[in-house]
Parts: C-alpha cells; sequence; structure tokens
C-alpha cells in the first residue's frame, strides 16, 4: 500500500501544477482590426504596382492621416467605421485626388477570449471618383481580420 | 495569485489526509472482515477476494475553494455512482457554473446547468483496491444548458469607438470528456479523490462570430479541447459483496544457474580425493 500512497501523493502534486499551469493567463497575439485591404494595380498592365506615392485619409479628417506619401505600397489597409453603414475616405495618387466611398454592414466577431470581440463587415459596394483611379473592383466582401484582399484599385 | 494561494491550501490537506490513506488500511485489515475472504496461508497467495460494490455520491470541492478568491467563477458539481462490478461503475454528474469575465474591450456572463453520464474503469486490480482504492478512467458524455450575453463590446480605431452588446441567448453544448484519476479511502465510508478532466468539443452553440467564450461543465470553449481538474470528498454506500477471482501466482521454479555441474571447477563441485 506504501507504494500506492506514494502514487496518490504525486498524482495530486502533478494534478496541483497542471491546474496551476492551466489557470496562467494568456496574451493576445492575434490581429484584432478589421481593415479593408486594397490592392493598388496598375491599369496599363494590370499588374500590383506601388504608385511613386499614396496620401490615404479619411474625409474630413485631413489632419489625421492613414497614410501620408508613402512610397512602395502595393496593398493599403483602410480602417472603416463601425459605428456607420459607409465611410469616405480622400486618396491621393501619384499627387491626384480621388474619394473613395464604401457601404458595408458591421458585426462583432469573437477572436478569443484573451483578445476579445472585434467588429468584422460586409462589403455591400464601393465607389470612386475617377481623376486618377481608373476602375474598382470588390474581391471579397467579407472584411475580416486576416490579409485577404477585399478590394482592387486600378490607376 | 489568490487563486494560487487556494490550491496550495487545498494541497496541503490532500497531502495531509493521504498520511491517513496510506497508515488506515494497514492497521484495520486484519479486525475488518468486508476487505478479505479469508487470510491468506503464508505459502499460498489466496485465489478469491470478497470484493465490495458500493453506490458514491461525490462532492467537488475545488470549485467552491477556487469561488473563494475568484467571485467571477462558481462552479458546483457533483456525482452519483454504482459499481457494476469490480472493474466498472455508471457514473451520473450534475453541476452548475456562473462565470463572469470583463477586460478592457468587453465583458462576458454566462450560467447553466450540465449533466455528465459515462462509465469509470478501475484500473487497479481487485486484490489491490479492494474497493477502497481507485485508478482508473472515466469515459464520459456531457451535456450542457447555458445562457450567456456580452453586456457590452467595445474597439477604438482610426474613426472613433464603437461600442456594441450580444443579448441573452440559451444554448446547448455537447462534449466527451475522459477522466483519468484517483480516489482512496480515507476513513469509514469517505473517501477522497480527484481526477483529470480532458474534453473534446463536439457542439458549442451559438453563430461562429459570437461563439461562447465558457461553457459550463466543458470550461473554456477557444478550442476543441479543454482541460481541467476536480478534487471529490466521497461518500461511499456499500451495498453487496462478490467474490473476484485472482490469478493464483505460479510456484516460483529453482534457479537453474544455482544447479551444480559435473564438470565444473567450483570449489563445491571438486572431486574429493582419498
Amino acid at each position: 500500500m506504501r507504494s500506492f500512497r506514494n502514487l496518490f501523493i504525486a498524482s495530486i502534486l502533478a494534478g496541483f501544477f497542471l491546474l496551476a499551469y492551466s489557470c496562467t493567463p494568456g496574451a493576445c497575439f492575434d490581429e484584432t482590426n478589421a481593415y479593408m485591404k486594397a490592392s493598388l494595380f496598375l491599369d496599363s498592365t494590370g499588374k500590383q504596382t506601388a504608385p511613386d506615392s499614396l496620401s490615404l485619409w479619411g474625409t474630413g479628417m485631413d489632419t489625421s492621416k492613414i497614410y501620408d506619401a508613402k512610397v512602395s505600397l502595393k496593398q493599403a489597409f483602410l480602417p472603416l467605421d463601425g459605428s456607420s453603414v459607409k465611410c469616405k475616405f480622400t486618396i491621393m495618387i501619384n499627387g491626384v485626388y480621388d474619394t473613395l466611398t464604401a457601404w458595408y454592414s458591421t458585426f462583432p466577431h469573437l477572436i478569443s477570449k484573451e483578445c476579445g470581440y472585434t467588429f468584422y463587415h460586409n462589403l455591400d459596394s464601393v465607389h470612386t471618383t475617377n481623376h486618377k483611379i481608373i476602375k474598382i473592383s470588390i474581391t471579397k466582401n467579407s472584411i475580416t481580420n486576416q490579409i485577404e484582399e477585399n478590394i482592387r484599385i486600378y490607376y | 495569485m489568490k487563486r494560487t494561494y487556494a490550491y496550495i491550501i487545498s494541497l496541503l490537506a490532500l497531502i495531509s489526509t493521504s498520511d491517513i490513506v496510506a497508515q488506515k488500511p494497514a492497521a484495520s485489515e486484519p479486525h475488518n472482515g468486508n476487505i478479505m475472504a479469508h487470510k491468506p496461508a503464508a505459502t499460498e497467495p489466496p485465489d478469491t477476494v470478497v470484493f465490495p460494490l458500493a453506490i458514491r455520491v461525490g462532492i467537488d470541492f475545488a470549485g467552491p475553494v477556487i469561488y473563494l478568491t475568484d467571485k467571477n467563477n462558481l462552479t458546483a458539481e457533483g456525482y452519483l455512482s454504482a459499481d457494476l462490478n469490480e472493474k466498472r461503475s455508471l457514473l451520473l454528474g450534475v453541476g452548475y457554473a456562473n462565470y463572469k469575465y470583463s477586460q478592457y474591450n468587453y465583458s462576458y456572463r454566462t450560467n447553466g446547468m450540465f449533466i455528465r453520464a459515462g462509465v469509470d474503469f478501475n484500473l487497479l486490480k481487485p486484490k489491490t483496491s479492494m474497493g477502497k482504492y481507485w485508478a482508473g478512467v472515466g469515459l464520459h458524455y456531457g451535456i450542457s444548458v447555458f445562457t450567456y450575453e456580452i453586456p457590452e463590446l467595445s474597439q477604438e480605431n482610426y474613426w472613433g469607438m464603437t461600442t456594441s452588446s450580444v443579448p441573452s441567448q440559451a444554448h446547448w453544448g455537447h462534449f466527451i470528456e475522459l477522466t483519468p484519476g484517483f480516489r482512496a479511502q480515507l476513513f469509514g465510508n469517505l473517501s477522497l479523490g480527484w481526477s483529470l478532466g480532458l474534453r473534446k468539443m463536439i457542439y458549442s452553440g451559438g453563430s461562429k462570430d459570437t461563439r461562447p467564450i465558457y461553457i459550463p461543465g466543458y470550461g473554456l470553449s477557444a478550442n476543441t479541447f479543454s482541460a481541467g481538474i476536480n478534487y471529490f470528498l466521497v461518500w461511499n454506500f456499500r451495498y453487496r459483496k462478490i467474490n473476484v477471482i485472482i490469478k493464483k501466482e505460479p510456484p516460483q521454479e529453482p534457479d537453474e544457474d544455482v544447479t551444480p555441474q559435473p564438470n565444473s571447477g567450483s570449489g563445491n563441485n571438486q572431486k574429493m580425493e582419498p
């Protein structure tokens, strides 16, 4: 019975350490924002190409730019307003302004206990002016925290 | 940290009682007619033992101890089990859980009942177990009926703060669990034991976007696998005794290495010269 006693004590200790380990709080390592990912294409070649310069901000929020004269940018991440059904952006490609508008719906999505919830979007439509931008298309409606292209901007 | 203290206290309590577990049987066995069918002969092991079958009622005390240190996490559960024979017993467990969690960007509440049912297998030999000790594994199916809500969630980005909430909704959860563990008699009909709960989610309920974080009886549901631990105080009601045949130990054969060799050069086998 002594061996069973030792086994019992060892098992209790093992259980204790397992319990202590399982209660260690985790950390959030995931992306918690769901951006609308816009790839930039040169219309003349049909290839994804970074413009010489790109600036982007929410229309009416000129003082807070998302990108400010960014170079070598092939894909832009556009944050959407979760408390609205549309967002309007001013986009400047190679010094020429355009306005891009997106219509969408928003819903909460659980990432994990540690990261909490984020807001995903379902993209309904996009519209743009055509000063520098030639056309725009939706490639994936579902806007999540994954690195997946949602729209293509041809300039 | 508070939770760790609670575990240390329960651990010390368990270790101190395990001395009783180990010492009691040795002192009481010769006087307890329920345990041995007959006193084994000095040279021959017994070929049967009387094994008491019991109905058990177990109460988990890890949940209430954790609640003393963490008021956001209450789990109360117990079980009823009945021995079918010396190896198998049927188990029916019920419990209640109330779980709250909040951090900077959301809060979450859930509460509900759960049941689990299945079979426990004792891996100890009957002669070792004697109805007092149990080391084995259980295989159970669990069902959880619960409600959960997200009273507030928020996220800040370029455009400012977005807030929302998810109203209370009722769901069912299904899971299976494997419960390896140990149990030992403290004194009389009282036993103490612990078991791991290794659970695999079958169905968690809720939509894929706002699925529940915690499911009563299962635990955190972020993964399809969860692990937990229970410490049980168990009361045994012995209802029947059975004779269990145990294998006779084969008699030991003489060791061939010590057999005298006629032509060997060892001192024992030297020829005696007149």
